[in-house]
């Protein structure tokens, strides 16, 4: 990169000449190169899926969760540091809790993705301090129905229909582009998550990996909660044979 | 010069009757902190619930409570629900204050979803919610600043044993196989334990029902601050229910032969 | 002044009596089951005694809410000694430590009677009495609680023997057999049931016999069960466990739970 070595990438509280600041550009470094999540927005709800890399055959299956919980109705997940990942979600689980303090309701999800922002974003400003080195999903069921957003290291918040981050996100996003999203039910969405992550995965050059699927909607009485055992075991499942048959075409 | 216990530990005021001509319960006290008012604590119960009753019956625990919330002698709001579940395998009922009931919801409520975050398959049952209930009460009451209420607890265990306890503003904490709190711990209380006792089984749930009818029916007949309104929560294996709001049929034909209330006038 | 009188009382009263009676070498800690308040009874299965170690016994009475969180903060302690020092505190530093305990709340007292047995460190039986506040004495014997003043005048007769003359030529035994204390103790609160209102339901009694006291007579009697506590050892352990066992203050109290009825009017 031309940046380097210029001097106006060492501080995050320093704009380069032509008015970037590499400190945040350097953190989404660390997201492109991070297991691939997604979240599909669709008719009655949203699903969470990210591939999660398996750095060492030592560790248990199923532990060091991904997908986490934020609220009854809020599911978060990150891609890139893993450990700022689970920082953002204590700071997400603190709005939470301070705004039903407060108003007495569960918050809507915009609510906590301002907060959010807001906090991720005075990482920007700050010499003394790094950026977060992870994008966040953020999907909820709230009284205005499905919501899915996407926070990056900048403290930029936007909705969104379907979203993919970290490596495998371009292949991802073309993906999603395919779906109707609106039209699917969250039942479908489980099978096209599925069937998207296994797909971007680069069995080559990368090491192993394990699925992690969330969903929260009608199915679930807007409850984020895990992908039921057999429903996950089916979508798996199908993405892998999936996978066969294209490689025997 | 005054040695005299009533006036131990007193700053002493020579000034005043320095002798000790006075009575001893006339003489006059020094005031207290001049701040010592700043600070008000909850010293009576403003909006109020009646009793709440509970047993346990072959399936699980049952509870009931009506849906009157009293100020004073009026009865102020008649939809008021004071049976809330917590968690998935326990029921709460309250009576007393009600705005320091809706703080125990929203507090227990917290805790619950604070747990669900943690993600780790730990559930908290009817045991662990006594307990924590218990400590909030007991905390509160060593504050002298009670949250004014009594509180029954119901609900399966893990181990699939039921459960039924009370807790209330001073701490004091049983578990028992019927529990009626307030009015009800004189009206329905020997309802509930001659049901349990007299029977050599464990109740079905359509006798647990009709006793908990019985005892409601009953405390709308004696007890001036409740309502014939009221609604029942069972727990069980299955998870928590809690009923729409219940009549119970009552008779009143009998009152116009009172004094007072029928025809007579004198 | 108004004010006064509507200003919140944080204590109660929940009935109940409590007693033990220290033999030469076997200590007997009772309660009733009963919890009250006024003339409402709460329920008719609430414990008033308390294992602590394998060889320390709580009784509690008073104000029930006090009480409970009182026995669980000794506990709570206990542990701590426990982990710091690989042994379970002697019995006469349990008294201690719950007297200290009491006096720091002197100006908000935990409205309590505790009575504490068990066995000391030189396998005597020993009870030791404390009031609300924390003053405490060892005894032979004590009651406490709603019918304290029916009980404690039996037991003064037939332990202490007030108001007995020596047989001629004798003298009145200094200590008891434990079948004979069983029976007063059984005595004691079946009178107490029949005369006070608040005393009934049930009767827990605890037994803590002295490492080399034999039990076998006692675990012949109905309803009685043995406990097996933390730092217990086997009954029949060989002499090389044993001496392994007494090195980390493990010494071979045995301890035993007996449940009786009581009339529930």
């Amino acid at each position: 990169m031309t940046s380097i070595g210029t001097g106006y990438d060492l501080s995050a509280s320093t704009y380069s000449p032509d008015g970037r600041i590499f400190q945040v550009e350097y953190a989404n470094k660390a997201v492109e190169n991070s297991g691939t999540a997604i979240g599909l927005r669709v008719k009655d709800g949203v699903v969470l899926a990210v591939e999660k890399i398996i750095h060492s055959k030592l560790l248990m299956p199923e532990s060091n969760k991904r997908i986490l919980t934020i609220d009854k109705h809020i599911g978060y997940t990150s891609s890139g540091l893993l450990a700022d990942g689970r920082q953002l979600a204590n700071r997400a689980r603190d709005e939470s809790q301070s705004s039903r303090d407060f108003y007495r309701e569960p918050p809507t999800l915009k609510t906590i993705v301002n907060r959010l922002s807001l906090f991720i974003q005075a990482y920007t400003l700050y010499s003394s301090v790094r950026p977060f080195g992870c994008t966040s999903l953020l999907a909820s069921v709230d009284k205005h129905g499905p919501g899915l957003y996407v926070i990056e290291p900048s403290g930029i918040s936007l909705g969104h229909h379907g979203a993919a981050v970290g490596k495998g996100r371009q292949l991802a996003k073309t993906e999603l582009e395919k779906l109707k999203l609106n039209e699917l039910s969250m039942r479908q969405a489980v099978y096209e998550a599925a069937r998207i992550i296994h797909l971007v995965h680069d069995d080559a050059k990368e090491k192993d990996f394990e699925l992690e699927m969330s969903w929260i909607g009608a199915e679930t009485n807007n409850i984020h909660l895990p992908v039921p055992k057999d429903l996950f075991e089916d979508a798996d499942k199908q993405a892998r044979d999936a996978l066969l048959e294209d490689m025997e075409d | 010069m005054d040695h005299h216990p009533t006036n131990w530990g007193r700053p002493r005021d020579d000034r005043v009757d320095p002798y000790g001509t006075f009575p001893i319960h006339a003489r006059p006290r020094p005031k207290e902190d001049a701040f010592g008012d700043a600070v008000k604590h909850t010293q009576q119960p403003i909006v109020t619930g009646s009793s709440v009753i509970g047993l346990k019956y072959k399936d699980g625990v049952m509870l009931a409570a009506d849906n009157l919330a009293s100020y004073g002698s009026l009865a102020r709001y008649k939809d008021v629900q004071r049976l809330h579940p917590v968690g998935t395998s326990t029921i709460l009922g309250a009576g007393g204050d009600m705005s320091d009931f809706q703080y125990i919801q929203h507090t227990l409520d917290s805790l619950i979803i604070e747990e669900f975050t943690y993600d780790d398959g730990n559930k908290l049952g009817p045991t662990e919610i006594y307990q924590y209930l218990s400590r909030i009460m007991y905390n509160r009451r060593s504050k002298m600043n009670p949250l004014w209420n009594s509180l029954v607890v119901g609900g399966i265990k893990s181990d699939g044993e039921s459960f039924l306890g009370y807790v209330d503003l001073l701490g004091t904490t049983y578990q028992s196989p019927t529990i009626a709190t307030g009015f009800g711990s004189y009206i329905a209380q020997p309802l509930l334990r001659n049901a349990v006792d007299e029977h050599p089984e464990p109740l079905t749930e359509e006798e647990a029902l009709s006793i908990i009818q019985k005892c409601m029916k009953t405390l709308f007949y004696r007890d001036a601050r409740s309502l014939n309104k009221y609604q029942v929560a069972k727990v069980t294996a299955e998870g928590v229910t809690i009923s729409d709001p219940i009549e119970a049929p009552t008779v009143w034909g009998f009152a116009e032969g009172i004094r007072g209330y029928g025809a007579q006038t004198q | 002044m108004p004010h006064q009188e509507r200003r919140f009382n944080p204590y109660t009263e929940n009935g109940g009596t409590i007693l033990a009676i220290a033999g030469e070498d076997f200590t007997v800690i009772a309660g009733d089951t009963r919890q009250s308040e006024g003339y409402n009874i709460q329920t008719r299965y609430a414990p008033k005694v308390f294992r602590l170690t394998d060889k320390a016994v709580l009784a509690v009475n008073g104000f029930a809410a006090d009480g409970n969180m009182f026995v669980q903060k000794v506990q709570q302690r206990l542990e701590w000694y426990a982990h710091a020092h690989n042994k379970p505190m002697p019995l006469k530093a349990i008294a201690r430590l719950i007297q200290t305990m009491l006096y720091a709340k002197r100006f908000f007292p935990y409205y309590v009677y505790n009575i504490l047995g068990g066995i000391e460190e030189d396998g005597s039986g020993a009870v030791y009495s404390f009031d609300p506040v924390g003053s405490y004495e060892r005894e032979a014997c004590r009651a406490a609680g709603a019918a304290q003043s029916l009980v404690q005048p039996f037991l003064d007769n037939q332990i202490y023997f007030k108001n007995q003359l020596p047989p001629p030529g004798g003298a009145h035994p200094r200590h008891l057999p434990l079948n004979d204390v069983l029976s007063l103790v059984i005595d004691s609160f079946t009178g107490a049931t029949e005369r006070h209102i608040e005393v009934g339901d049930g009767l827990e009694i605890y037994i803590v016999l002295a490492p080399n006291k034999s039990s076998v007579e006692l675990e012949r009697l109905p309803g009685v069960k043995r406990i097996q506590g933390t730092f217990d050892i086997a009954g029949d352990a060989s002499p090389d466990v044993t001496a392994a066992a007494a090195a980390v203050g493990v010494t071979g109290e045995k301890m035993f739970v007996m449940r009786r009825e009581l009339k529930k009017d």
